[in-house]
C-alpha cells in the first residue's frame, strides 16, 4: 500500500509543481507492469484517467510518484464501460532503466471469466498453423483478421514487459505494429511465441524495433526475453523476466 | 425553380446514359481510371471510408473539380522533393463580396493516414451539402475553403511502397546516407530551438535551415501571399485525440489564447457529442510536448488568428495504423469539430459586422440622447 507521507528519507523534496505529464507517465508505467504481472491477455488494461497524485524528487533528480487512476479494458466488449481503480507508487530512477512499481487495482473482471477467456485464447493459439504466413499485424490498413486477434493480444502482453522497462518520466510507448511473427511451438503445453514488434515512442516520435520471445500458459508465470534496436537503445537493451499469475482471491490485485 | 431544373438535368443524364451516349470527356475519364485499375469506377463509388494511395487521390481531385466546376477549382502549389506536383482544392461560392479564407492541410506526416482521409471526407461533405445545408451555405457566403489533401506526398507514397511508419519527407541528406526532414519542424518560427533535432537520423529533424524543404516553401509562400485573408489555419495529424493551439516553442500564450481555448473546447464538445470520443484541448507545449518550427505556430505568428492542430484518433491502441473501419466515425466527429470552429469564426467576423452597424447606430442615438439631456 502506498505510504501517504512519501519517502521518509530527508533527501527527498516534495515536488509541488509537477513536471509536465509526470502523473500520466507514472500511470502508464504502472499499467504496463500490472499487465505484465497479471499475465492475462484477455484482461489487459489501459489508462482511462489520472485522478490525483503527488511526487517527490531527490537531489539526483530521481522521482517518486504516488497516484490514483482509473483503467479501461483494452478489449472492451460491446457496450462494456467498466472502469477499474488503481493506486500505485512509481519510482523513476537514474541507474537501472526500469521504474520500480507497486500497484494495486480493483478487479473488474470475474476471475472465472478471465480464466475462461484466457483458456479460449490459449486453445485458439495452439490451433493456429505454424509457420504463419503473416507479414504484419495489423496490415497497413489497420485490419487484423479475427483469427489473428489473439496473436495481437498476446504480443501486447509481452510488449508490456518491454514498455514497462523503457517508460521514464519523459518517454512512453505504444505498440505500433507487429512486423513479423516468427514461429512458435508449444513445448510442454505452453505457447512459445517469437515475434518482432514496432514500438512508437511518443515524445521523440521514434519507432524502435524489438524482438520478443515469450512463453505463456494460462495461470503460469509469463516469461519474456527481448532485444531492442533503434535510437532509444544505444546499447543492446535486453531483459529477461518472469512474471507471476497468482490467482487473487480478494477484490484487489496487488503487485 | 432550381430543383426543377436539377431534376430535368438528371433526367436528361439518365436518358443520355441509357442511350449509351458517351460524352468524350466521360470516356476519357473512364480510360484513365481503367489504366490504373482502380477498384472504383466513378466519383459516385469512391469509397471515403477506405485509405487511398496517392495516384487515386490525384484522380479524385480531378474528378471533384470536374464534377463541381461552379464551386471547385484545383490549383498547383509547388513541387515536392521528388518532383511531384502538390495541388490544393479551392471551394468557393461565386459572389461579389470579398471572402476570407479557411486553410486546411492534411498529411504533413506521412504515416498519419487518417488525416488525408479526413481532408477528402471534408471536401465531399461540403460539396454534397452546400446547396441544401443552410449551415454550410452560410459559411460559403463569406468563406472560401482551401484544402490540401496531402502535404507530404513523397512521404505518403513511401508509406504505401516501403515503410508504413515513415514520418518525414524524402529529401536526401549527408550524401544520400540519410533521408527526410520533419516538415512540421521546418517552418520559420523559432526554428530548431526546441523539440527538434539537427541530426538527420532523428524523426524530428528540422532540416538544413528554416524552410529548406520544397514542400515547406510551397506552403509558406502561398500562405504568406494570402495571409491578410486567412482567418483559420487547420493542420490535421494523428494520433492522440487532441485539439492543439499555439504555441509549441514557448510557454507564452498567444494574444487570443482565451478565445482559442473557448472555440477549441466548443469544438471538442461538438466532436464528443457525435460518437462519445474524448479530445483534450490546450496549447501544444502544455498538453503535448515542446516543438519549434511547426506550421501552426508559424501561421499564428504571421497573424492568422484561428490556428489549430488536430490530432485525430486514436489514443494509442492502433495509433497510426487506424483500422479503416474507424474512418467514417472519425471523419464524422471531426467534421463536427471543424464546422463548430468555422461557425465561431463566422460569427466573429460577419455577425459582428452587422452588430457593428447596430453599435454605431446606438452610439449616435446615445450621443443625441446625451445632448438632449444637456438642455
Amino acid at each position: 500500500a502506498a505510504a501517504p507521507e512519501g519517502p521518509q528519507d530527508s533527501a527527498w523534496q516534495r515536488d509541488s509543481e509537477l513536471p509536465h505529464g509526470l502523473l500520466q507517465q507514472a500511470a502508464r508505467a504502472a499499467l504496463h507492469f500490472f499487465n505484465f504481472r497479471a499475465g492475462s491477455p484477455s484482461a489487459l488494461r489501459v489508462l482511462a484517467a489520472v485522478q490525483q497524485g503527488r511526487a517527490w524528487i531527490n537531489s539526483k533528480k530521481e522521482c517518486q510518484v504516488d497516484l490514483e487512476f482509473t483503467t479501461e479494458h483494452y478489449n472492451p466488449e460491446e457496450g462494456e464501460e467498466r472502469l477499474g481503480n488503481c493506486s500505485a507508487q512509481v519510482f523513476f530512477k537514474n541507474e537501472k532503466p526500469r521504474p520500480t512499481i507497486n500497484v494495486t487495482c480493483t478487479r473488474f473482471m470475474e476471475k472465472s471469466k478471465r480464466q475462461q477467456e484466457d483458456y479460449l485464447l490459449y486453445k485458439h493459439m495452439k490451433q493456429l498453423k505454424d509457420p504463419l504466413d503473416v507479414i504484419s499485424i495489423p496490415d497497413s490498413h489497420g485490419h487484423i483478421d479475427p483469427s489473428l486477434r489473439p496473436i495481437w493480444d498476446l504480443a501486447f502482453l509481452g510488449s508490456s514487459y518491454v514498455m514497462w522497462e523503457k517508460t521514464t518520466q519523459f518517454l512512453h510507448y505504444y505498440m505500433a505494429q507487429l512486423s513479423s511473427v516468427k514461429q512458435w511451438k508449444t513445448d510442454e503445453d505452453a505457447i512459445d511465441f517469437d515475434y518482432t514488434v514496432l514500438l512508437h515512442e511518443f515524445s521523440t516520435q521514434e519507432i524502435i524495433s524489438c524482438r520478443i520471445h515469450l512463453v505463456w500458459h494460462p495461470n503460469k508465470p509469463l516469461k519474456v526475453k527481448y532485444h531492442c534496436q533503434g535510437p532509444q537503445a544505444p546499447e543492446e537493451a535486453s531483459g529477461i523476466e518472469e512474471g507471476s499469475a497468482a490467482a487473487p482471491t480478494t477484490g484487489l490485485i496487488n503487485y | 425553380m432550381k430543383p426543377l431544373l436539377g431534376t430535368l438535368y438528371l433526367l436528361g443524364m439518365l436518358v443520355l446514359g441509357g442511350l449509351g451516349y458517351d460524352r468524350s470527356q466521360a470516356q476519357h475519364r473512364q480510360e484513365v481510371v481503367d489504366k490504373t485499375a482502380t477498384p472504383w469506377s466513378s466519383l459516385e463509388t469512391y469509397p471515403y471510408n477506405r485509405y487511398h494511395p496517392m495516384g487515386e487521390i490525384y484522380q479524385w481531385m480531378s474528378l471533384i473539380s470536374e464534377k463541381y466546376p461552379e464551386v471547385v477549382t484545383q490549383h498547383f502549389l509547388g513541387m515536392t522533393y521528388e518532383t511531384r506536383p502538390m495541388y490544393y482544392l479551392k471551394i468557393s461560392q461565386p459572389s461579389s463580396n470579398p471572402k476570407k479564407i479557411m486553410w486546411m492541410d492534411c498529411g504533413i506526416h506521412a504515416r498519419e493516414w487518417i488525416a488525408p482521409a479526413f481532408c477528402q471526407w471534408f471536401v465531399r461533405e461540403i460539396l454534397q451539402n452546400y446547396q441544401d445545408n443552410s449551415r454550410i451555405r452560410r459559411l460559403l457566403k463569406n468563406l472560401d475553403f482551401y484544402v490540401l489533401p496531402v502535404l507530404n506526398i513523397d512521404g505518403y507514397i513511401y508509406t504505401w511502397t516501403t515503410d508504413r511508419l515513415w514520418r518525414k519527407s524524402r529529401s536526401s541528406h549527408n550524401n544520400g546516407t540519410c533521408f527526410g526532414t520533419d516538415l512540421n519542424r521546418n517552418f520559420n518560427v523559432s526554428w530548431c530551438s526546441i523539440g527538434a533535432s539537427k541530426d538527420c537520423q532523428d524523426l524530428t529533424f528540422c532540416g538544413t535551415e528554416p524552410v529548406s524543404e520544397p514542400e515547406t516553401k510551397a506552403v509558406s509562400s502561398f500562405i504568406e501571399s494570402k495571409k491578410e485573408d486567412i482567418v483559420c489555419f487547420l493542420t490535421i495529424h494523428s494520433y492522440g485525440q487532441l485539439i492543439l493551439m499555439p504555441y509549441g516553442y514557448t510557454k507564452n500564450k498567444p494574444s487570443n489564447y482565451k478565445e482559442l481555448i473557448q472555440v477549441g473546447q466548443k469544438a471538442a464538445n461538438a466532436l464528443k457529442a457525435k460518437h462519445g470520443t474524448n479530445y483534450r484541448v490546450g496549447s501544444s507545449v502544455d498538453i503535448l510536448y515542446a516543438t519549434s518550427g511547426s506550421s501552426r505556430d508559424w501561421a499564428r505568428d504571421i497573424g492568422i488568428p484561428f490556428s489549430y492542430t488536430f490530432e485525430l484518433r486514436d489514443s494509442g491502441k492502433y495509433g497510426f495504423v487506424l483500422p479503416e473501419a474507424q474512418i467514417q466515425a472519425t471523419c464524422e466527429e471531426t467534421m463536427e469539430a471543424v464546422l463548430s470552429i468555422l461557425d465561431d469564426v463566422y460569427e466573429k467576423y460577419w455577425y459582428s459586422n452587422s452588430a457593428g452597424k447596430v453599435t454605431s447606430t446606438t452610439l449616435v442615438l446615445s450621443l443625441l440622447m446625451s445632448f438632449r439631456s444637456l438642455f
